[in-house]
């Protein structure tokens, strides 16, 4: 087998390897069948509401849609590496919510700490603490989840409400700058932040491209890093990923981290959007990044699915809510239908699957 | 023995499953007051049998007869009210509750409201356990109790729907000499109180000791009954080995070469006790154990998946520190799990299903060799003849030859130097044998050392350069090839 491998290889790879061209048509149809789902969704969702109301299509409806759907886009992807390990992430508002309230605090008060007066701090010193603050909380969620092994959704759900409490410690309760500090501290948000979350560039809105970068870092991982594959083995056979060397608490512990850190950053664009942190702001945004990454056909038990999905998912969750808005669809109606949304494109996958699976 | 009529006579009972025919129109009968063994080695048919009499799977054809009566179709709820009980090879207790609730389970007794009377329950149950002369608390939980102790509240359990007909299905695989011991003690005195027992056995040994017939069964067929008395082992092995072997295995000699692997004293508490080993370049080792004998756990406790309570491993001549299985891999081990589910990421395709082993080598951020590993899935799909030759395809719809061959594969592809095999052929039709066997063959002439754990005996026999037998944790013979022979072997593990 030796001699024959190395000069046989070019000779016998190359025919399936044309066989695959010709046959690629087909299968790119079959996978845009197979995987588009999400993506049918929200093209039939837009097509209705560029019909049913004129506001839907105009530049600035879709400006505010982009900025809405950007952080639960960033938030979704870290989840999509959580739910692709086969865990689940519930604290990533908690996430979002402590590192800007920290960043806040810091980037507008003067505090005394060890003797010394600290801050307000720029802007370039407040991300890298969200990011780190993020960063920390994810650690800590794998770190509990993978030594203590307790199942995920419970160590989550104990984050989530300590991460609140301690993010309201942070800030006193007061919305991060609040009149009252303001008026003594005079301080507020750096401009920069709020540009990230409410800015553009050549018209498009920074948090999309934040958004679409954070997609492109989640997609790579996934793709072409030994962490990405682990996840997708740990998430798909533990037991296999166990038997071929793949350290699953390692790999756990990494992809809960990633999650933080991209709550981190989530968190910080959202209040830079709003102005304004609050330890309980991004409140809802577990379930909508959950809902987002089933939405986009991430297998909730793990190992099959990928961020794009997540992006469209997020951004299904968007449009939907803007729809219903530009509708005046009153607000408790909105809960039912986004709640029958969900299901619907769920079931509608599942049957697609089954369909056009092999 | 006393009366001439049968307590149980089963005739004729035939069964056939998908590809196998599981039982061979066989006739089988137990007197009252009898302890009656049943014999054969795995794949026999014995439990077979015992599932249709205690009505868990119907049969296809045959008749059963009760003190003369012929009683038709047998579902679990009327071998009960026949009085025919089984205890399984598996427990079927509920861990978390107590040992009187499960003895009771689906026959709690009753307070005049309709609630649990639990007072009357732990009554009975302190009887039913006192019954047996067995000291374990009804009110603990039965988690909490030893392995021995389960299979205890087990019999107890079926003992409280009064059987005549006790069904044993190989208790005494998880037991030690002592417990087993106070198990047939316990068969004993059933059996003075009239009840019938059928009990499944792999070892011979104790076949003296507590029945007083035995009935070999060979690939579905019955092949005798014998009273205990004319039941030596000698004849009792060719009974139960009896066939031919089929030589189509393929294995060329090659002279074993340096030693590359060697296990010292490796001990796993319950399952091993200081094991030693060693395998050389170019040789096939067999190891054979019948069921729970602590092969598969001396597999995974070299490779690093279990935690070995003491033991050291040499890797050529040089000690290594295995703790868990990315530390094998680095040293050039391959495992073959027992159990193909347990190797495979279904939901991806065959790249990286074989470079899964790679993974672990590189770090966290590292990057993938993403065409590097299609050329290697295309290389391997051809070499291994997988079929369909799809790269894109999910393994999980590969049949179970093609998925084997995959995670072949993987450790082809890792380079090991070393591969361990648990049971390589299991569920795999016999034309993807013969080509795991001639791939077997085809590394050892490249210097790969395999340990191949099987509890197929042919093909031990035929593949293996040297044999080691194991029982309960131990080595208790070893043979080079040619020298070792069904009888010998059984005899050894049993």
């Amino acid at each position: 087998m030796t001699e024959k491998t190395s000069t046989g290889r070019e000779t016998v790879t190359a025919p399936p390897a044309a066989a695959a061209e010709a046959g690629g048509l087909r299968d790119a149809l079959q996978q845009v069948l197979l995987r588009g789902g999400p993506l049918i969704a929200l093209t039939l969702l837009g097509v209705y509401l560029s019909l049913a109301t004129p506001y839907f299509l105009s530049f600035s409806n879709l400006s505010n849609v982009t900025r809405q759907s950007a952080i639960t886009a960033i938030l979704a992807v870290g989840q999509t590496l959580v739910i692709l390990s086969a865990g689940i992430d519930l604290s990533v508002g908690a996430m979002a919510a402590i590192s800007a309230s920290v960043a806040a605090v810091l980037m507008t008060q003067r505090l005394e700490f060890l003797g010394m007066a600290v801050g307000p701090v720029p802007f370039l010193v407040g991300l890298p603490i969200a990011l780190a603050v993020g960063t920390l909380a994810g650690f800590i969620n794998g770190f509990v989840i993978t030594k203590s092994r307790i199942p995920d959704f419970i160590a989550t759900l104990g984050t989530l409400t300590t991460y609140r409490g301690i993010a309201l410690l942070v800030t006193g309760g007061l919305p991060v700058p609040s009149h009252l500090t303001a008026t003594e501290l005079k301080g507020y948000l750096p401009d920069q932040m709020l540009w990230l979350g409410g800015g553009t560039v050549l018209g498009v809105p920074v948090a999309g491209l934040i958004a679409l970068g954070v997609v492109v870092i989640g997609w790579v991982i996934l793709r072409y890093t030994a962490l990405g594959r682990a996840t997708y083995a740990v998430g798909g056979n533990r037991e296999a990923a166990r038997v071929s060397g793949i350290n699953i608490d390692r790999t756990k512990i990494a992809v809960y981290t990633l999650s933080g850190l991209m709550a981190g950053l989530g968190g910080f664009v959202l209040a830079g959007r709003l102005n304004s942190a609050n330890a309980l702001m991004a409140d809802g945004q577990e379930l909508n990044s959950i809902a987002a990454v089933v939405i986009g056909g991430t297998n909730l038990f793990g190992g099959e699915g990928g961020v794009f999905g997540s992006l469209i998912g997020a951004l299904v969750l968007g449009v939907l809510a803007n729809g219903l808005n530009l509708l005046n669809v009153s607000d408790f109606w909105q809960r039912v239908f986004q709640g029958l949304v969900i299901i619907l494109v769920v079931v509608f996958d599942q049957w697609r699957r089954r369909r056009f699976g092999r | 023995m006393a009366s001439d009529q049968p307590l149980l006579r089963m005739e004729q009972i035939d069964k056939q499953f998908p590809g196998v025919h599981a039982l061979d129109h066989v006739d089988f009968d137990l007197y009252e007051g009898e302890v009656h063994i049943l014999l054969g080695e795995n794949g026999a048919g014995k439990s077979t049998l015992m599932k249709i009499l205690s009505g868990s799977i119907p049969r296809d054809s045959g008749r059963i007869f009760i003190q003369g009566d012929e009683i038709g179709p047998l579902d679990p709820e009327r071998a009960q009210e026949l009085g025919i009980g089984m205890v399984y090879q598996e427990l079927s207790l509920v861990p978390s509750l107590s040992v009187a609730e499960n003895l009771f389970l689906g026959q709690l007794p009753r307070t005049q409201i309709g609630a649990v009377d639990w007072p009357e329950m732990f009554r009975r149950a302190e009887e039913s356990l006192a019954e047996l002369r067995v000291d374990i608390d009804p009110r603990s939980e039965v988690r909490e109790l030893e392995v021995a102790e389960q299979q205890l509240t087990e019999i107890a359990r079926i003992l409280t729907h009064r059987p005549r007909i006790l069904l044993l299905d190989e208790p005494t695989s998880a037991l030690s000499d002592a417990e087993r011991e106070r198990l047939f003690e316990i068969m004993d005195r059933l059996r003075t109180r009239g009840v019938s027992i059928v009990y499944i056995s792999h070892r011979l040994a104790e076949v003296p000791r507590v029945g007083q017939r035995v009935t070999v069964l060979r690939d579905g067929q019955k092949i005798g009954t014998l009273p205990v008395e004319e039941a030596d082992e000698d004849t009792l092995v060719r009974m139960m080995v009896g066939r031919e072997l089929t030589e189509q295995f393929p294995k060329h000699d090659v002279e074993p070469g340096e030693p590359i692997l060697r296990v010292q004293d490796l001990s796993l508490d319950g399952f091993l006790s200081d094991i030693s080993l060693e395998l050389h370049e170019g040789e096939i080792l067999g190891i054979f154990g019948l069921m729970g004998a602590g092969q598969t756990e001396l597999a995974r406790a070299i490779f690093g998946l279990e935690a070995k309570s003491s033991g050291r491993l040499y890797i050529n001549g040089q000690q290594v520190n295995i703790r868990r299985p990315t530390d094998a891999i680095r040293h050039g081990m391959g495992f073959l799990t027992r159990d193909r589910r347990e190797g495979l990421v279904p939901m991806l395709p065959i790249p990286p299903n074989v470079t899964l082993a790679g993974v672990s080598q590189i770090p966290l951020l590292g990057r993938l060799k993403l065409q590097n590993e299609k050329e290697i899935g295309a290389q391997f799909v051809r070499d291994l003849r997988i079929q369909p030759p799809s790269l894109d395809r999910l393994v999980n719809y590969l049949s179970g030859g093609n998925q084997q061959k995959v995670v072949l594969a993987r450790w082809l592809a890792s380079g090991s130097k070393i591969l361990i095999f648990d049971e390589p052929t299991r569920g795999i039709d016999v034309g993807a044998k013969a080509e795991v066997f001639a791939l077997m063959d085809e590394l050892t002439q490249r210097g790969v050392g395999i340990i191949m754990i099987s509890s197929e005996m042919p093909e031990i026999l035929a593949m293996a350069d040297r044999i080691l037998v194991m029982r309960s944790g131990e080595f208790t013979a070893e043979f080079a090839r040619g020298e070792a022979t069904q009888e010998r072997i059984l005899r050894a593990a049993s």
